[in-house]
């Protein structure tokens, strides 16, 4: 094998390695299949740098294959993840642990009460908290009258 | 093992700086404020480059060299900062550039098709409905979930564990490929006996001389010669549609069905709206 082939097969393996974490560490379901799709590229580098090693168009043959593959899965998961979400309002893929086997012990949730609840950047503005709201606004009797008028 | 390990501390060093600039971008258990991003993107490049170049050095061209690099480091910088991200949008568009980079590599691996069908579907089709459906799913801003993670001490450093073993079998010098000798073109068929030593299939041609092709394990269709080196175009359609012409009609049955999947799993109209 030389340095070339290696260095590709190298850089194929850290692409699959990284898509493993991203669908193990995130609860996000689209990132997770975004994941898969990322393991899905460092495969198919690897094919190719195969078939070039035993010089056959087999690789690339075989990563067609994976592309259609990665094609359908993308769809499929996409309507999965769309009824999910109709059924669940949020994307959390721990609001779907329930569906585990019977014996086997769930995730912590690691707080109560957050179940699909949104919770605010840091970075995104957001408004000031409105105060108690006054009794008896002030109104003119111009505005008064503004407001019977249109009443009527 | 220990050997390998003081034989190539520049993969390890690598390796335990890119987990570690991981861990330190990836959002933790609990949602709390993002660490300075810079100091961890600085961690990952580190480790990436070290581990480059721990690769050893190729006998290859500047240019190669350089585009090597770029589309290298592109990628797995792009995945790293991907699986980080705590907006999935943001996310989509890092797995976009991963894309892009990957096809850039296969374009340096002699694979021109491939990566324009990658970049077609990948570009054009996947991250577009992935993005529309981040979109359409939270509009209402950043969601709780996205600002936390389960087990990522755990995940990293069990993948990096993974990592360093196909670094340690790939780095190892005991691999042999049998590589085959491509036949040079009709010019050397007249003389067949200086391949004829091993086992050989004569491939006899109306109007053409018999032309000597070495036999290796594999489909017959699929290899490149002269002619046509791996990649070329021509020899890839004879690959798809001479060896693999049932997986081809399988492929599109696929599409077929899962097309249908799609349809039938998403959500109604009349089931009310997402």
């Amino acid at each position: 094998m030389t340095p070339e082939e290696q260095r590709f097969l190298l850089v194929g393996a850290g692409l699959f390695v990284l898509g493993a974490i991203g669908f193990i560490t995130r609860r996000n379901l689209i990132l997770m299949v975004l994941s898969a799709e990322l393991m899905l590229h460092g495969v198919s580098l690897t094919l190719v740098t195969f078939g070039r090693m035993h010089q056959t168009n087999e690789g690339q043959a075989f990563t067609i294959f994976t592309l259609t593959v990665a094609a359908c899965e993308a769809g499929l998961a996409l309507s999965l993840v769309l009824s999910l979400y109709r059924k669940s309002h949020s994307l959390d893929i721990q609001l779907w642990s329930e569906l585990r086997e019977s014996d086997m012990s769930g995730p912590d949730f690691d707080s109560s009460g957050e179940r699909g609840k949104l919770s605010s950047y840091d970075d995104i503005p957001t408004l000031t908290p409105a105060g108690i709201a006054p009794q008896n606004p002030p109104r003119t009797s111009g505005s008064a009258s503004v407001t019977t008028s249109n009443r009527t | 093992m220990i050997t390998w390990m003081q034989q190539h501390p520049m993969t390890i060093i690598g390796l335990v700086l890119w987990a570690i600039g991981i861990l330190w971008l990836m959002p933790g258990r609990k949602a709390s404020k993002p660490r300075p991003h810079m100091i961890g993107v600085l961690i990952v490049a580190a480790g990436l480059v070290s581990f480059c170049l721990s690769s050893g050095k190729a006998q290859s061209e500047l240019a190669d060299d350089v585009m090597f690099w770029v589309f290298a480091i592109g990628a797995l910088m792009s995945g790293v900062l991907m699986i980080t991200a705590r907006n999935p949008v943001y996310a989509a568009l890092w797995f976009a550039l991963a894309t892009l980079s990957t096809c850039g590599l296969f374009l340096l691996q002699h694979a021109p098709f491939l990566a324009a069908a990658t970049i077609i579907v990948y570009a054009g089709a996947v991250i577009v409905t992935f993005l529309f459906v981040i979109m359409l799913a939270q509009q209402s801003g950043a969601a709780g979930y996205d600002q936390r993670s389960t087990q990522s001490l755990l995940a990293t450093i069990s993948a990096f564990v993974l990592l360093g073993a196909i670094s340690l079998t790939l780095q190892s010098e005991k691999i042999e490929i049998a590589r085959p000798i491509v036949v040079a073109a009709a010019d050397s068929a007249d003389e067949p006996s200086a391949t004829a030593d091993s086992k050989s299939l004569s491939l006899t041609r109306p109007g053409r001389p018999a032309q000597i092709v070495p036999v290796l394990p594999g489909n017959v269709m699929s290899k490149a010669d002269a002619k046509h080196p791996v990649g070329n175009l021509k020899g890839l359609g004879k690959s798809l549609f001479g060896d693999y012409l049932f997986a081809v009609e399988l492929a599109g049955t696929l599409l077929l069905v899962a097309s249908i999947g799609a349809i039938a799993i998403a959500p109604r109209r009349e089931q009310g709206a997402i």
